[in-house]
C-alpha cells in the first residue's frame, strides 16, 4: 500500500468517532475500532477489487450499500456497520457463498484457521434452507510443484491472483467459466511455477489451494506460533515458527512492513526441514559420544595446541545470531587474539530477484561484520585460513573452502547444530541451538537488528552457543558470566555504537492457534 | 445489584476509588493500592458496609490480555498495570457483595494484606502469593501453599509455561531428610 | 505419688515438678514432639498433611498444608474451550459433580447474558441433580466420618443408598462419577422416562436407610462423646473466616445461597435451613441429617413441578447442532466444528457466579476476553476455605479428636487442592 498522506480524516462508525490518514478505507478504519467487518477478497497487502460483497456497510446519505473495503473514509462519514439492512446483507452473503460449499471440514487443511467458517459462526450462524444437490467439481487439482488445488472449495474471492501478480510478478493464475461452474485454474499448459507460490496458499481463506508441503500433516489449531525471523537469507523475512511438541510444522510469514510486508519466498519457508536433519545432539569427542563435562575439558585441551604460539584460529559464523557470534568473539578476545576468521556460505546471484531474494544467503553477515569491527577484530574469510594454524575453533557446520583433508590435520574444535560439512572432522563438536530454538537477534542486509524467539528447546544436550562458548571459557581460564542470552544482548549492544539504542524484547510466548480467535 | 455500596464508597473513600462498574449483577471498585487497607477496614467496620464475611481473594495476570472486538489499545502493554488482584466481600447483615480491585505493575508487585481484618484471607492471600506472586505486605505467614517451598516461579502467571516440568528434588541442605553422602563407605 | 488431676495438667502443660514424678510418668517424652499426620493418612483422605506439635496426646500447634492433590484446574482450565472444563470441574468436588457443572455453567451464562433465557425444564434438571449430588456428598461425608469413628454398619448403609443414587446419576448422564452432564445453555440430553419413578423409589428407600442410621448413631454414647463439644466455633467465628455450610450453620449462621442469593428455580421450591446452637461436630452431624431430608423434600417438590420443553436454550452460540445435520449441510458443520474446536466465544468481562455446592459457596469467577477460553478460571473453593479454619478447631483438642473434626469439615481433596 502507498504510504497515507499525513492528512486527518475523522469520520463515525457506530456511533464511536475515529481519526484516521487520508485514503484509508472504512474497514481498515473500524479495525481501529475493534470493529470486524467480515471480508473475504480484501488483504491489506493486495489491490481492492470488492467483487465478495463480503463487507457492505451501510454509509448515512448513500441509497446503496457500500463495500467498506473500496469505500475511502470521508470526513463526517456517518458508517453502520451492524444496522439491519448491512447484517442482513451479510448472512445473505454467507448464505450464497457456502451455497455450493463441501462438507469437508473434518478432512480439509484449512479448518480452524478459515476465514469462511469463522465469518459464518461470527456474522450467520443460521440453519441450512438448501435442498439441492451441490454443484461438484474437481476436488484434487495438480497446479504445480508446491500446491494443490480443491475448485469445490473455492469461493472465488481472486486473493490468490492477485498475490501470485503481486509477489512474483507472474500471472499465472486465472479464473474460467462462468455462474456456479467458475473455476480458479492456470492457463492450457502452463503451472503455478515462481519462488513466491505458497504466499497464495496463505492468502486463500478457505482451503481450496493447499500446500503440498503442509497438507494432511497436522490440524492447525493444535499449533503454536512462536515470532522468529527466517535464517534463509539476508532479507530477514519476518515469520511464524508454528509448532507442536518441540517440532516445527511450518513457516508462515508475519507482517513487517519494512522488510517483507505480509510475503515470503517458497525456499524460506521449506528452511524449517533442515531443523530435523543430521543434529548433533550430543557431545562428540574423538568420534565417540561424550557428555558435556568431557568434551568441554577435551576441547579446552585440544584448543591449548597453538594457542599461545599464534597459529590459532577463532571462525565466526554468518549462520548465527549476535550474541553466539559476540560471546565467540569475547572468548577469542580474552585469548588476546586480534584476528578472526568469518564463515559464510558463498553468495548465489542467481538468487536475487529485486523483490524478497537475496544473493547472499547468510542471515547474519552484516551482524558478524559489525561485531568484529566493534570489538577491533580484523576479519578474513574462513577460505583464506593461514597455512600454520594448528587449532581451529569454529562456529557453525559451514566452512567453505577448507577441504577435508586439511581440517584432519587441524586440532579442530566445532560448535555445530549439524553433524554434516566439515563437522565430523572435528576433533571435538559441541551440540548447539539451530535458528528455531534460540532467543536472540539477527542482522539484516539493511542492518535491522531482528529479534528471533526461541519456539521450543534444541533437541538432546545440546544448549545455546552462548552458553557453550561460556563453559569452554570457564575451562580455558577465561571469564564469561553470562547466564541469559539478554545479559550477552546487553554488553554487546553497549559494545557496538550502532545498536547502542537497541533494547532487550520480553521473550515472546507461544500462541496457541486454536484460541488466537483472529485467524482466518 | 446494589449500586448503592459503590457510591457509598465513592462518597466516602472518593479519592481512593479509580473507578467502579456494574457488570453481570456484581458491584466491582478498583481502589488505588496505598488506600486499600483504609477502604477495607472501612467496608468492614462501616455499619451500612459491614462486610463481615470474605469471599475470596485471587489476582488477574493481564500480559497476554489481547479482548476480541475491542480496539487495538484495549490490549495490555507495557506501560500498563500487569497484574490485578481481586477481593469479594459479603455482608451478612446487609446482603450485599462487592468486588474491590487492586492493580499492581509488574516491577513491584506489593499489595497491603487483608488478613488481618478477615482472617480467612490468609490462605487465601498464601495460594495468591503461590500462584502469582504477589507479595501481600502485613501478612503474618506468606509462605507457599499448594506448591512445594523449592518450587522456582509462579505457575498461573502467564508467562510460566504450561506444560513445563519441575520435579521436586532433594536436596541435602534442608532440615528434613537429609542425603547423607557416603564417601568414606568404601 | 502425682496422680491427682492437678498434677496431670501441670504435667501435660508445664515442666516444672517433673523430679516429683514418679518412674512410670517420667516415660512420657518431657518436649514437645513433632507428628507428621498425613498426607498418607487414612483420616487425612490420602491428600492432606498436618504437622502437629503435640504435648503428649495434646495438639498445641498445627501446621495444615494442603496442595497434595493439586492437579492444575486454574491453569489447564486457561488453556480449554469453556465446554471442555465441565470434566475438571467434575473432579473438583467428585462426590458432588453435578454441582460444579451447575456453577461452572451458570458463571459462563451469566457472562453471556443467557442466566434467564434456560429452559424451565433445563433448569428443573440441573435441581435435581445437584440436590441428589448433595444427597450423595452429605451420605458420604457422614458415613465415612462415623466409620472414622468405629461405627461401620452405618458406613455400609450410607454408601449402599450413595451407590443407589450415583445409579440414578448414571443413567441420566451416562457416568457413575464423572458425570459432565450440564451443558452452558441447558443439560446434555433429556431425563430418561423412568427415572421419575426410581428416583421416587430410591428417596423412600433412603428414607428407611437414614432411620436406621440415625437410630445407630444419633443416642450411641461412644459418637456422642466422639463429637458432642468437640471442634466448636462461635457464631462470629464462623462468619467471618469461614462461611461454609455445615460449618458455619452449626454454629447458628442462617446462611444458605439457595435462600440468600436465589438462583435457577429454588425460589418455587420450599425447603428449610437446618441450623445449628453449639457449633460442635455433634451439631455439624446433624446439620448434615437434616439437609438430606431436606433434598429429600426439594426433590419430591421438583418431580411434581417439573414441566416439559427443550432442555437446552435455542442459541447457535451455545447450542451444538442435531447431528444429523451436522453430517450433511456445511452451515450445521461449520457450527458443530466452531463449538467443539474454537469453543462458545463468550464476550469480554468478569464476573463471579455462586452457587450451593455440597460444601459450601462454590463459586466461579472467570475473566473473558471474548475468545473460546476462560482468561482466567478462578474456583472459590468452599473445602479449601473449611480445611484454613482445621488448625483453629483442632487446636487444644487430643490427636484422636482430630479424626472427627477432620471428618465432618468434609475436605474433599480434589475441591481444596483445585
Amino acid at each position: 500500500m502507498p504510504a497515507p498522506p499525513a492528512d486527518v480524516i475523522t469520520l463515525t462508525i457506530d456511533g464511536q468517532p475515529v481519526s484516521v490518514p487520508k485514503g484509508t478505507n472504512v474497514l481498515e478504519a473500524a479495525k481501529l475500532l475493534g470493529i470486524d467487518i467480515s471480508a473475504f477478497c480484501y488483504h491489506p497487502g493486495l489491490p481492492i477489487v470488492a467483487q465478495c460483497r463480503q463487507c457492505l456497510v451501510s454509509v448515512e446519505k448513500n441509497p446503496k450499500l457500500q463495500p467498506s473495503c473500496q469505500q475511502v473514509c470521508g470526513e463526517g462519514m456517518v458508517v453502520h456497520t451492524a444496522d439491519k439492512q448491512s447484517t442482513l446483507a451479510r448472512q445473505q452473503q454467507l448464505e450464497f457463498t457456502l451455497l455450493n460449499h463441501p462438507i469437508d471440514c473434518p478432512i480439509c487443511d484449512k479448518a480452524g484457521e478459515c476465514t469462511l467458517q469463522k465469518l459464518y459462526f461470527e456474522h450467520d450462524n443460521h440453519d441450512s434452507r438448501v435442498d439441492v444437490p451441490k454443484v461438484h467439481k474437481a476436488k484434487v487439482v495438480d497446479l504445480g510443484p508446491t500446491i494443490v488445488l480443491d475448485q469445490e472449495r473455492c469461493i472465488l474471492c481472486s486473493r490468490c491472483i492477485r498475490a501470485c501478480d503481486h509477489t512474483s510478478g507472474q500471472h499465472q493464475l486465472e479464473f474460467a467459466q462462468r455462474g456456479d461452474h467458475e473455476i480458479l485454474t492456470t492457463a492450457p499448459g502452463e503451472q503455478l511455477d515462481n519462488p513466491y507460490t505458497l504466499n497464495t496458499v496463505d492468502v486463500c481463506p478457505v482451503g481450496a489451494l493447499t500446500a503440498k508441503d503442509f497438507r494432511f500433516t497436522m490440524r492447525a489449531w493444535e499449533l503454536d506460533a512462536t515470532p522468529s525471523v527466517c535464517n534463509g537469507c539476508a532479507t530477514g523475512c519476518n515469520v511464524e515458527i508454528h509448532h507442536k511438541n518441540g517440532r516445527a510444522w511450518r513457516l508462515v510469514p508475519r507482517h513487517n512492513a519494512k522488510v517483507n510486508d505480509y510475503w515470503m519466498c517458497d525456499e524460506g519457508r521449506f528452511t524449517y526441514h533442515d531443523l530435523r536433519e543430521e543434529r548433533l545432539a550430543a557431545a562428540i569427542v574423538d568420534g565417540l559420544p561424550a557428555g558435556w563435562d568431557r568434551a568441554i575439558k577435551a576441547a579446552a585441551d585440544r584448543l591449548a595446541v597453538g594457542r599461545t604460539a599464534g597459529q590459532f584460529a577463532v571462525a565466526l559464523s554468518a549462520l548465527h545470531c549476535n550474541e553466539d557470534n559476540f560471546a565467540l568473539a569475547k572468548l577469542a578476545q580474552s585469548w588476546g587474539i586480534t584476528h578472526v576468521y568469518i564463515a559464510a556460505k558463498p553468495q548465489v546471484p542467481a538468487r536475487a530477484d529485486g523483490r524478497l531474494r537475496v544473493a547472499d544467503i547468510n542471515p547474519n553477515l552484516n551482524g558478524v561484520k559489525a561485531i568484529a569491527l566493534a570489538l577491533g577484530l580484523t576479519t578474513k574469510p574462513i577460505y583464506e585460513l593461514d597455512g600454520n594454524i594448528r587449532g581451529l575453533l569454529a562456529l557453525g557446520d559451514v566452512l567453505p573452502g577448507l577441504d577435508p583433508g586439511k581440517l584432519k590435520d587441524l586440532e579442530y574444535v566445532a560448535l555445530a547444530a549439524h553433524e554434516r560439512g566439515p563437522v565430523p572432522h572435528a576433533k571435538v563438536a559441541l551440540p548447539v541451538s539451530d535458528w528455531a530454538e534460540v532467543s536472540g537477534t539477527v542482522t539484516n542486509k539493511d542492518g535491522f537488528v531482528q529479534r528471533m524467539h526461541a519456539a521450543f528447546g534444541p533437541p538432546g544436550q545440546a544448549l545455546p552457543a552462548w552458553e557453550a562458548i561460556v563453559r569452554l571459557a570457564g575451562a580455558t581460564g577465561s571469564k564469561l558470566a553470562w547466564t541469559h542470552p539478554r545479559e550477552v544482548f546487553k554488553d554487546m549492544v553497549a559494545a557496538v555504537p550502532a545498536w547502542s539504542s537497541l533494547v532487550w524484547a520480553r521473550d515472546a510466548r507461544p500462541l496457541s492457534l486454536r484460541f488466537a480467535g483472529s485467524r482466518g | 445489584m446494589s449500586q448503592k455500596v459503590l457510591d457509598a464508597l465513592k462518597a466516602a473513600h472518593g479519592s481512593a476509588v479509580d473507578r467502579t462498574v456494574t457488570a453481570h449483577t456484581d458491584d466491582i471498585a478498583w481502589i488505588k493500592r496505598d488506600q486499600l487497607l483504609a477502604v477495607a477496614t472501612w467496608l468492614k467496620t462501616d455499619p451500612a458496609m459491614a462486610f463481615d464475611a470474605p469471599v475470596f481473594c485471587t489476582a488477574i495476570d493481564w500480559i497476554d490480555w489481547k479482548p476480541l472486538n475491542q480496539p487495538p489499545s484495549a490490549a495490555w502493554s507495557e506501560d500498563k498495570p500487569r497484574f490485578s488482584v481481586a477481593y469479594q466481600l459479603r455482608s451478612s447483615k446487609h446482603r450485599h457483595r462487592v468486588r474491590i480491585e487492586v492493580e499492581l505493575p509488574e516491577a513491584d508487585p506489593r499489595c497491603a494484606s487483608l488478613s488481618g481484618l478477615w482472617p480467612a484471607f490468609n490462605w487465601q492471600e498464601r495460594e495468591t502469593f503461590d500462584m502469582y506472586g504477589i507479595r501481600f505486605e502485613g501478612h503474618p505467614d506468606l509462605r507457599r501453599i499448594y506448591m512445594y517451598e523449592e518450587f522456582v516461579g509462579h505457575p498461573l502467571r502467564k508467562d510460566y509455561p504450561k506444560d513445563k516440568r519441575q520435579p521436586l528434588v532433594r536436596r541435602d541442605d534442608l532440615p528434613i531428610n537429609p542425603i547423607k553422602v557416603e564417601t568414606e563407605f568404601k | 505419688m502425682a496422680t491427682d488431676a492437678h498434677s496431670l495438667k501441670q504435667l501435660v502443660l508445664g515442666r516444672k515438678d517433673v523430679q516429683d514424678l514418679s518412674d512410670n510418668e517420667h516415660e512420657l517424652p518431657p518436649d514437645l514432639m513433632t507428628v507428621n499426620m498425613g498426607p498418607s493418612h487414612p483420616a487425612m483422605h490420602g491428600t492432606v498433611r498436618i504437622v502437629l506439635t503435640v504435648d503428649g496426646e495434646k495438639v498445641v500447634k498445627s501446621d495444615v498444608q494442603p496442595g497434595y492433590l493439586h492437579r492444575c484446574f486454574e491453569k489447564e482450565s486457561e488453556y480449554a474451550t469453556y465446554t471442555q472444563v465441565f470434566p475438571y470441574t467434575d473432579r473438583l468436588n467428585y462426590v458432588s459433580p453435578m454441582i460444579n457443572n451447575c456453577g461452572w455453567a451458570m458463571a459462563v451464562e451469566k457472562l453471556m447474558g443467557l442466566t434467564h433465557e434456560i429452559p424451565k425444564r433445563a433448569e428443573y434438571i440441573r435441581v435435581i441433580v445437584s440436590e441428589v449430588s448433595r444427597m450423595t456428598d452429605h451420605l458420604t461425608c457422614v458415613g465415612a466420618s462415623a466409620m472414622e469413628l468405629g461405627a461401620f454398619g452405618p458406613f455400609l448403609f450410607f454408601l449402599k443408598a450413595r451407590e443407589w443414587l450415583y445409579e440414578l446419576l448414571e443413567t441420566i448422564s451416562g457416568a457413575r462419577l464423572t458425570h459432565s452432564y450440564i451443558r452452558v445453555g441447558g443439560v446434555n440430553k433429556d431425563l430418561p422416562e423412568e427415572l421419575p419413578a426410581k428416583l421416587s423409589h430410591t428417596l423412600d428407600q433412603i428414607e428407611k436407610v437414614m432411620v436406621e442410621v440415625e437410630g445407630l448413631l444419633n443416642n450411641n454414647k461412644i459418637f456422642r462423646d466422639r463429637m458432642a463439644g468437640i471442634g466448636a466455633l462461635s457464631r462470629e467465628d464462623a462468619i467471618g473466616p469461614t462461611q461454609p455450610v455445615a460449618i458455619a450453620r452449626a454454629c447458628g449462621v442462617d446462611y444458605d445461597v439457595r435462600k440468600d442469593y436465589p438462583y435457577s428455580v429454588y425460589p418455587e421450591l420450599e425447603f428449610d435451613v437446618p441450623v445449628g446452637t453449639t457449633g460442635d461436630c455433634l451439631d455439624r452431624y446433624l446439620v448434615r441429617i437434616e439437609e438430606l431430608k431436606q433434598c429429600i423434600r426439594i426433590l419430591r417438590q421438583c418431580l411434581k413441578q417439573i414441566p416439559d420443553g427443550p432442555v437446552v436454550v435455542a442459541d447457535p452460540r451455545v447450542t451444538l447442532p442435531p447431528k444429523t445435520d451436522t453430517y450433511n449441510t456445511i452451515e450445521s458443520m461449520i457450527r458443530h466444528f466452531k463449538h467443539i474446536v474454537d469453543g462458545i466465544k463468550v464476550p469480554a468481562g468478569e464476573a463471579y457466579t455462586f452457587v450451593e455446592g455440597g460444601n459450601g459457596e462454590l463459586g466461579f469467577y472467570i475473566v473473558a476476553d471474548g475468545t473460546g477460553r476462560p482468561y482466567k478460571a478462578y474456583c472459590r473453593s468452599p473445602s479449601f476455605v473449611h480445611l484454613s479454619t482445621a488448625g483453629q478447631l483442632i487446636h487444644g483438642h487430643m490427636i484422636a479428636d482430630i479424626v472427627p473434626i477432620f471428618g465432618m469439615i468434609n475436605m474433599i481433596g480434589g475441591e481444596c487442592d483445585k
